[in-house]
């Protein structure tokens, strides 16, 4: 509280200059302190609020801020006056004592209420008996947010001191406010930017799939990063990786617009180039940000990758047999360059145990590095990778992101083939849809073990038996899945399909004719019923000639 | 797109249906199949031949509808052959269940026509 009222003549001739200028410089130390920055803003706030009425020996504090129609002000936070932000005192820009600092945009210092040709419109200043008030309008980047005003019950004149004082305090209090909006809108960008993405990938046989999304360190740069996984029917499989220039809100929207606009086309159109052109038309209509994407179809049964490039970085297709290369040729211009081109496209099929990695820029890009060199440095790090798709992910990201703060988004997408030779483990869900791709992966790893046409049909037939069956009989409608494991020793061939379900006898009928094919291919067939599920094994002799 | 699976095609002569079957028939799209079969058999036809020789696929499923077609036929009076490549695929899986004891099959569709003629 004020011990002394003082009048604005003292103020201004403090006799001891040096002492109040040492006081001065004190007192903006406690309102500049670093470490306030770590409040959240209603604490920063209050805090605030609290060292500036102390200061300047003032009994009330308030900070109202513009609402979103630009012209009125809301109480945000109150001392002395705590009321008016649980009561909502909202005023019109040009009313009242805090109207008329927001409208003139300038400080102002009503010495005595008592006096003024200004009305306190807020009830509450009345009740308490404000007499002296000085105001300072909340300005960021030449935008009006705000006010801020503080209060003594006793008459006094603030002096041109204190509105430096309190400007400063202002000036703090904008920029607080503005970072905590974006901060909001930053994390509101990632929440729609992350509700976007698949939730779960798919289980194909044979095939396997992992992606990873970082968002960037800072939340106000996430925003337009996306991969996609869109089920085409007739085993076979879109996938997209994009991302949308810019960052934020605006951001992710476009990109969940792209998304749409992706899969409506990838459900008509087969041809990965033909919708990729379809997008890019979109985009010009649109007249929005850039963006770059790649859009790929993937055939379930051959591993044949069918794919159309805009502007994105070059896939990555790493290789047992030879080292990592960037997949290059096929060209194309970011969507929204407005060039209204038709775009290519180009098949690469997957051989055993080959991945194919597709990424965003910001797994690449570093300020001060060449492109070139962030390619080189991903060669490196796929080589040192792990296998498997979701390790590989994780330490393809791991390995390029140590020791900086991400800058900008990550989406990693990784699809690899099973290897074929010796043994093959896949796992299968439980939807018939499937069955085709199971007897092609099953034909592939036959082959690849020595197996004849014979030996191939054979084994597709009877593992066809032993899925559909557990399609049938194992699981209720859902995402249930099976394990399939291929084996070959001393030149017998043995595959094991294990469910996790109940076994049922098959039913009357023309049902039930499942076992006894399965036994006419295979030279045994094992069916072992347990508490966890069912296992059918089944061996074979293969690459005889008898 | 991918193919389906298997295409289905229809050819009536008189009162003689003829289909063929090429692809695979299995799980996923064997009631699809059967559907559209016996769709195409009207109360006026006499016979239904269905040539498997362009079928590269065909297990139990497919077996269920063979049966399941043969016995509808029956009870209606009508015909039902099957086409089939000896010693191809197909005619294994069919001889595994004895199929020929139900339904006649002929190894070439000029035999199977005149067979229902």
């Amino acid at each position: 509280m004020t011990p002394e009222p003082t009048n604005q003549s003292e103020m201004e001739t403090e006799p001891e200059h040096g002492e109040g200028a040492a006081a001065r410089l004190e007192d903006v130390a406690r309102l500049t302190e670093a470490t306030l920055a770590y409040l959240d803003l209603d604490d920063l706030l209050a805090e605030l609020l609290h060292r500036v009425t102390e200061i300047l020996h003032a009994d009330t504090a308030a900070v109202l801020l513009v609402e979103d129609d630009g012209r009125t002000l809301a109480a945000r936070a109150a001392k002395g006056l705590e009321e008016e932000v649980e009561r909502g005192f909202r005023l019109p820009i040009g009313r009242g004592f805090a109207g008329r600092v927001a409208a003139r945009r300038e400080p102002v210092v009503i010495p005595d209420l008592d006096n003024s040709t200004i009305t306190v419109v807020n009830p509450l200043m009345r009740e308490k008996n404000v007499r002296s008030l000085l105001g300072v309008p909340l300005i960021v980047e030449g935008t009006l947010i705000g006010v801020l005003h503080v209060g003594s019950l006793t008459q006094r004149d603030f002096s041109e001191a204190d509105v430096q004082l309190l400007q400063l305090v202002a000036d703090r209090v904008g920029l607080s406010i503005e970072r905590s909006r974006l901060a909001v809108q930053g994390q509101i960008a990632q929440t729609l930017q992350r509700s976007l993405l698949p939730r779960r990938l798919p289980r194909l046989p044979g095939l396997s799939m992992a992606a990873w999304y970082i968002p960037a360190a800072e939340e106000t740069a996430v925003g337009g990063d996306w991969y996609d996984v869109i089920e085409l029917g007739h085993r076979r499989l879109g996938l997209t990786i994009g991302d949308v220039a810019g960052h934020g809100m605006a951001a992710a929207t476009y990109m969940g617009m792209l998304r749409s606009a992706v899969r409506a086309y990838a459900l008509d159109i087969a041809s990965p180039a033909e919708v990729l052109s379809k997008v890019a038309r979109f985009a010009d209509a649109e007249h929005s940000r850039m963006a770059t994407m790649i859009y790929a179809t993937i055939n379930l049964d051959t591993w044949a990758v069918d794919w159309a490039r805009a502007g994105h970085p070059f896939p990555l297709l790493i290789s047992p047999k030879h080292p990592p290369r960037f997949l290059t040729d096929v060209g194309g211009p970011p969507l929204g360059a407005g060039a209204g081109v038709d775009y290519e496209e180009q098949r690469v099929t997957l051989g055993p145990a080959e991945t194919l990695l597709l990424y965003t820029d910001g797994l690449i890009e570093r300020r001060g590095r060449t492109l070139s060199d962030g390619e080189a440095a991903l060669t490196e790090a796929a080589v040192a990778a792990p296998d498997e798709p979701e390790l590989m992910c994780r330490s393809v990201i791991q390995q390029l992101t140590e020791d900086i703060s991400v800058p900008d988004d990550i989406a990693v997408l990784a699809l690899r083939a099973v290897g074929l030779h010796d043994t093959l483990k896949a796992e299968v869900p439980a939807n018939a849809e499937q069955l085709a791709t199971v007897r092609h992966l099953i034909r592939r790893w036959v082959t690849a073990n020595g197996g004849t046409d014979d030996d191939c049909s054979s084994f597709a037939i009877a593992v066809t038996e032993a899925c559909a069956n557990a399609v049938e009989h194992a699981y209720g409608p859902g995402d249930a899945a099976m394990d399939l494991t291929a084996d070959v020793e001393d030149g017998v061939a043995t595959v094991t399909i294990r469910d996790r379900g109940a076994w049922r006898e098959p039913r009357g009928g023309n049902r039930g004719r499942g076992i006894p094919v399965m036994r006419e291919f295979m030279d045994d067939v094992a069916i072992d019923t347990g508490e966890g599920g069912t296992t059918v094994r089944l061996s074979r002799r293969i690459g005889g000639e008898e | 797109m991918t193919p389906e699976l298997a295409k289905l095609s229809f050819e009536t002569t008189g009162d003689v249906e003829l289909a063929r079957v090429a692809g695979e028939v299995d799980a996923s799209n064997v009631e699809d199949l059967t559907r559209r079969l016996l769709e195409a058999v009207s109360n006026d036809t006499q016979a239904l031949v269905l040539d498997l020789t362009q079928t590269s696929y065909i297990d139990s499923s497919g077996i269920s509808l063979i049966f399941d077609a043969a016995a509808r036929m029956k009870n209606r009076r009508q015909q039902l052959r099957l086409v089939v490549t000896p010693e191809s695929f197909v005619s294994e899986v069919l001889a595994a269940v004895s199929m020929s004891d139900s339904v006649p099959i002929d190894p070439e569709l000029e035999a199977a026509l005149r067979a229902v003629d």
